[in-house]
């Protein structure tokens, strides 16, 4: 890492911030904030080229200790791998394209009792032998 | 008088010295440098030809062999021309100075000073495209009708057979799936599926962050497919719309 640019970026993001950074990202960052998503994860842009390598101008700060890339719902994911401009309150396309049936998010769950389980969708069609006896007369 | 002897073995003498050296000796000394008088063969590009003639292969083993003749009498002992370029004792300071070695060193000494280039995954993330094509997904109409009508196109077009589809008419007359099964272990996501749908109703997401611990959670059934596309319908709505031109 860069010396001056840790140092830089502690003068400009605070003690507290910057601990926090060296803790998660592992690296002094320091840009404006776009927006913040339902669960509360920060993203980050800084587009100045002399002091972010284009390619790492886009970040996220994730509330959760337990951290995971799948926590970023699919509007910022597409935000963050710079698939879309603009931030997703801003995007008029995501917005228009935005049903309101659409469903919450969650993140991977597996290893957990969440984890999706497979199942069968329709009445089996080969039954195990299930023997019947017919009453006596 | 140790000295001149470890100097001697170090080949030190020998190198600042080179008019004293035998032939076979000095021949050795410059072969073993690399980059600062190793010859460029200026080779070019013989110019091409086009004629209707079939090629003839000759060896001109007799004229070739009169050219090398005519160079051992003119004395000739080889292509490079030692009167130019640099002196011996350029080459002796490169070699006993570490030249090279200290300026790859400050080329890492200037990267300690520049902004890395590591992309900390997963806060920052490389570009995708909006093509990308990760997980599978099932969409549906903006009315919330489930948009499969179970054609089968993509069953039938999938080249790992990765795919099981099952239907049945509804109570109005509507013709969709029961079972639709993606077996995520035997897909080798080449997107065949999601071209050959002619209601966009399969899609590939850009979610590559769907691993699992256990090989049976990759087993999705229409559910899943289902909850996949109406968790994720605004990127993936907005991916086709930017890629629309193209389609």
């Amino acid at each position: 890492m860069s010396l001056w640019r840790t140092v830089r970026n502690l003068q400009r993001v605070g003690v507290r911030e910057w601990w926090r950074q060296l803790q998660y990202i592992g690296d002094a960052k320091s840009g404006t904030l776009v927006g913040a998503d339902q669960f509360g994860n920060r993203y980050f842009e800084n587009r100045n080229g002399e002091e972010e390598v284009p390619g790492r101008h886009r970040w996220v700060d994730f509330v959760q200790h337990d951290f995971n890339a799948t926590q970023v719902p699919p509007e910022w994911h597409s935000w963050l791998s710079h698939i879309r401009q603009d931030p997703p309150a801003a995007d008029p396309v995501i917005q228009n394209l935005t049903p309101p049936w659409k469903a919450a998010w969650t993140e991977n769950l597996t290893g957990t009792p969440g984890a999706y389980k497979s199942y069968n969708t329709v009445v089996p069609k080969i039954n195990a032998w299930d023997p019947k006896v017919r009453p006596r007369v | 008088m140790s000295l001149a002897r470890a100097y001697l073995t170090s080949g030190l003498v020998p190198r600042l010295s080179p008019v004293s050296t035998s032939s076979v000796l000095r021949s050795i000394i410059i072969s073993r440098r690399a980059l600062s008088n190793s010859p460029c063969s200026h080779a070019q590009h013989a110019p091409h030809n086009h004629s209707d003639e079939p090629p003839v292969l000759k060896s001109r083993i007799e004229e070739r062999m009169a050219e090398i003749h005519a160079l051992q009498r003119e004395g000739f002992r080889g292509g490079a021309d030692y009167s130019v370029g640099p002196s011996a004792l350029d080459k002796a300071v490169h070699l006993f100075f570490f030249t090279e070695i200290i300026r790859g060193m400050w080329v890492v000494l200037e990267q300690f000073f520049r902004p890395p280039y590591t992309i900390m995954y997963p806060f920052e993330k490389g570009p995708l495209s909006p093509r990308f094509r990760g997980e599978h997904a099932l969409r549906r109409y903006p009315s919330g009708e489930e948009r499969c009508i179970a054609c089968k196109l993509c069953e039938a077009i999938c080249p790992a057979q990765a795919i099981t589809i099952e239907s049945e008419a509804r109570q109005d007359g509507s013709r969709k799936t029961t079972k639709y099964d993606i077996d995520m272990t035997k897909c080798i996501y080449c997107g065949f599926c999601a071209e050959a749908c002619p209601v966009d109703a399969i899609v590939e997401t850009q979610n590559q962050e769907f691993s699992t611990e256990t090989r049976e959670e990759l087993l999705y059934n229409k559910e899943k497919l289902l909850s996949n596309g109406d968790r994720a319908e605004a990127e993936i709505a907005a991916n086709l719309h930017a890629d629309h031109l193209y389609r």
